[in-house]
């Protein structure tokens, strides 16, 4: 293995720490203002769904991204059950369960 | 702290395989269990950990792996702006530390359990990832890998299935499901054409900048 791998290690944890500490420093302090506020209430309502919904409907192979919504994608009917449990407030460790449950089962069947 | 290490169960055994797959993967690359471990304390973000391993092992160079790493995690920004206001009591040596273990599973407990998210949640939350994922890799790097194909467990399903279940959660008023799925939407467009996790800056800071606009601060 190459000799630099420590000085890419310290690099990527600079990179990571310059992505997490700055506006968590900045913003602690301040009254925020109404608009602000709503957008920060806003920003896990967006990041959220941005984040889950392309694990479940987009599939990457070595960079080429395709959509997989067909009724055959597992994901896709694991994901309808968990929305729906979670909307009738079931635990949440107990929905995770049932939706990988779900997944793994369709996978073995596929 | 408890209620953050609690609603974080749903998590610890899949964070803990990840970590293990994570440690196998980067020994077959031919990286040393310290800096194995090394890069999953410091750098402690799981994605970029994995689009490191190959670009590594492939000898690309130092400054792409960091920059990449840079791109990848450049969604911890939102994640840091919507936290901090619950850290305002917190010494400032304090949110040195937090700040080093925002991660998204941890963010979207913290998001759903309160509004404005609760600190110690927040802090459970990170501990109970954290240390799963290091037990994981600690386990996984001496063991080349315990679980060699976690999707054929359903595992890699767990982490949607806890954002999902956590955005179902938060949905109260119309204007939320509106701002919700207009981020699903713009996200698996974006997903699409671009790579890495472009697709959640991208629709994290579109949408909630529309909705910031378009809504009426009576609604913060």
């Amino acid at each position: 293995m190459r000799d630099d791998v420590w000085l890419v290690i310290a690099g990527m944890a600079a990179a990571t720490y310059l992505t997490r500490a700055p506006l968590l420093l900045a913003l602690a302090r301040r009254p925020l203002p109404p608009r602000l506020r709503l957008w920060l209430r806003l920003i896990p309502l967006a990041v959220l769904p941005a984040l889950a919904v392309p694990m479940i409907l987009v599939t990457r192979d070595g960079g080429a991204a395709r959509l997989a919504a067909s009724l055959g994608h597992p994901p896709l009917w694991g994901a309808i059950v968990v929305f729906v449990l979670a909307a009738r407030r079931v635990n949440l460790l107990v929905t995770v369960a049932i939706g990988v449950a779900v997944v793994a089962f369709l996978r073995a069947l596929g | 702290m408890r209620e953050g290490l609690v609603a974080s169960l749903a998590l610890v055994p899949s964070v803990f395989v990840y970590g293990t797959v994570f440690g196998g993967l980067a020994v077959q690359a031919g990286l040393r269990p310290l800096e194995v471990l090394g890069m999953s304390v410091f750098v402690f973000a799981g994605a970029s950990q994995f689009v490191a391993i190959p670009m590594l092992a492939a000898g690309a160079p130092a400054l792409a792996i960091v920059v990449t790493t840079y791109v990848i995690n450049m969604r911890h920004y939102l994640m840091a702006a919507t936290l901090a206001p619950s850290f305002r009591t917190f010494p400032r040596g304090w949110l040195a530390l937090v700040a080093h273990v925002i991660n998204d599973e941890s963010f979207a407990v913290a998001v759903a359990r309160r509004n404005p998210p609760d600190p110690w949640v927040f802090i459970g939350s990170a501990l109970a990832v954290s240390g799963a994922f290091l037990a994981g890799v600690s386990v996984g790097t001496p063991l080349g890998g315990l679980v060699a194909d976690p999707a054929r467990w359903g595992l890699d399903f767990a982490f949607p299935a806890v954002f999902l279940a956590l955005v179902a959660l938060q949905l109260r008023r119309r204007a939320d499901w509106l701002v919700a799925l207009t981020a699903a939407v713009v996200a698996v467009a974006v997903a699409l054409v671009l790579p890495g996790t472009w697709h959640v800056i991208v629709a994290g800071v579109v949408v909630s900048t529309v909705g910031m606009l378009a809504l009426s601060p009576e609604d913060a």
